[in-house]
């Protein structure tokens, strides 16, 4: 019985330290895999996160904008949120950085739709997510 | 304190008139039996490392590319930039290859998101032009957002500081 229970505490060990969690704000999606990418893993304060999902309709196919781990909203609830957040960062006398998470497939329009909303806000920091490169 | 645990810790001595060979065996049969029960530890293990197959998922990491947004906050103190170096995207079919790449008042045409990042470094060897020189890049409505951060990440390889996005109607 020992050994089993040697490997069977190992597996568990194993799963534990190459799990990550993967975050609710991190809404799954196909991401930019851009040729060699210059994306880093960097961790940032004061960041809000625009996801911008292709979903699949019956009528269609659909953008869906979500601030974070927030259900899906119009561009008009967004704007209100990153007032608030821009609000909050700026009274603390911090910046706020806008990450814009954006599934690859989605036409351009769509996106910019975001960005626009970002750049009524008065935002500067923005970044935009793709998949780290190999090998990097 | 030492001196009255050892005194505690021996066996109380037998009455002197109690048989010896009597009292062994009924001390022996009062023992509880000393035993690990492993069975819950095992579930408790097993749940654990089911838990984890499952909720594991092997995914390649997500990073970010900078990207500030200009700010008329002040003016360059050299005018000299002619003009943001335009770079034209648009996707021409379904495929991911499918696109076409053209750089505003340049000759050479770049046909491949490796040969813009090289364009854009060399286009610093004119005069005028340099890190800090705007590159917009300008996608049609329909163009895929890859191909937007194929260039913008075209761009960030070439060290351009100031890129920022442009567009042609909405």
């Amino acid at each position: 019985m020992t050994p089993m229970i040697d490997v069977v505490f190992l597996l568990i060990i194993f799963f534990m330290v190459v799990s990550k969690f993967a975050s609710a704000e991190h809404v799954p999606m196909e991401l930019p895999q851009p040729e060699r990418s210059q994306a880093r893993q960097v961790k940032l304060r004061d960041r809000v996160i625009i996801n911008c999902q292709a979903a699949e309709t019956p009528a269609g196919p659909q953008v869906l904008y979500r601030v974070g781990p927030n259900p899906p909203e119009v561009l008009e609830q967004i704007s209100s949120r990153l007032a608030r957040a821009q609000a909050a960062a700026r009274a603390e006398g911090r910046e706020l950085i806008v990450v814009l998470r954006a599934d690859r497939r989605l036409p351009f329009a769509e996106v910019r739709a975001a960005l626009e909303v970002v750049r009524e806000n008065e935002i500067e920091q923005l970044r935009l997510v793709a998949l780290v490169g190999e090998g990097e | 304190m030492g001196q009255a645990d050892s005194g505690n810790s021996k066996p109380a001595p037998a009455p002197v008139n109690a048989p010896r060979r009597a009292l062994r065996p009924s001390r022996r049969a009062s023992e509880p039996r000393m035993s690990l029960n492993l069975a819950p530890m095992i579930d408790v293990t097993f749940l654990l490392l089911i838990f984890f197959l499952l909720t594991t998922t092997f995914q390649r990491a997500e990073g970010v590319l900078g990207a500030n947004l200009p700010h008329d906050r002040g003016r360059p103190a050299v005018s000299l930039p002619i003009s943001p170096i335009v770079v034209r995207v648009a996707s021409t079919g379904p495929a991911a290859s499918d696109f076409a790449l053209r750089i505003d008042d340049f000759a050479a045409q770049p046909v491949s998101f490796s040969e813009l990042s090289g364009f854009l470094v060399d286009i610093r060897q004119n005069e005028g032009f340099d890190v800090d020189t705007p590159v917009v890049i300008v996608a049609g409505a329909d163009t895929p957002w890859e191909l937007v951060v194929e260039c913008w990440n075209a761009a960030v390889r070439a060290r351009c500081r100031n890129i920022a996005f442009g567009g042609e109607g909405r």
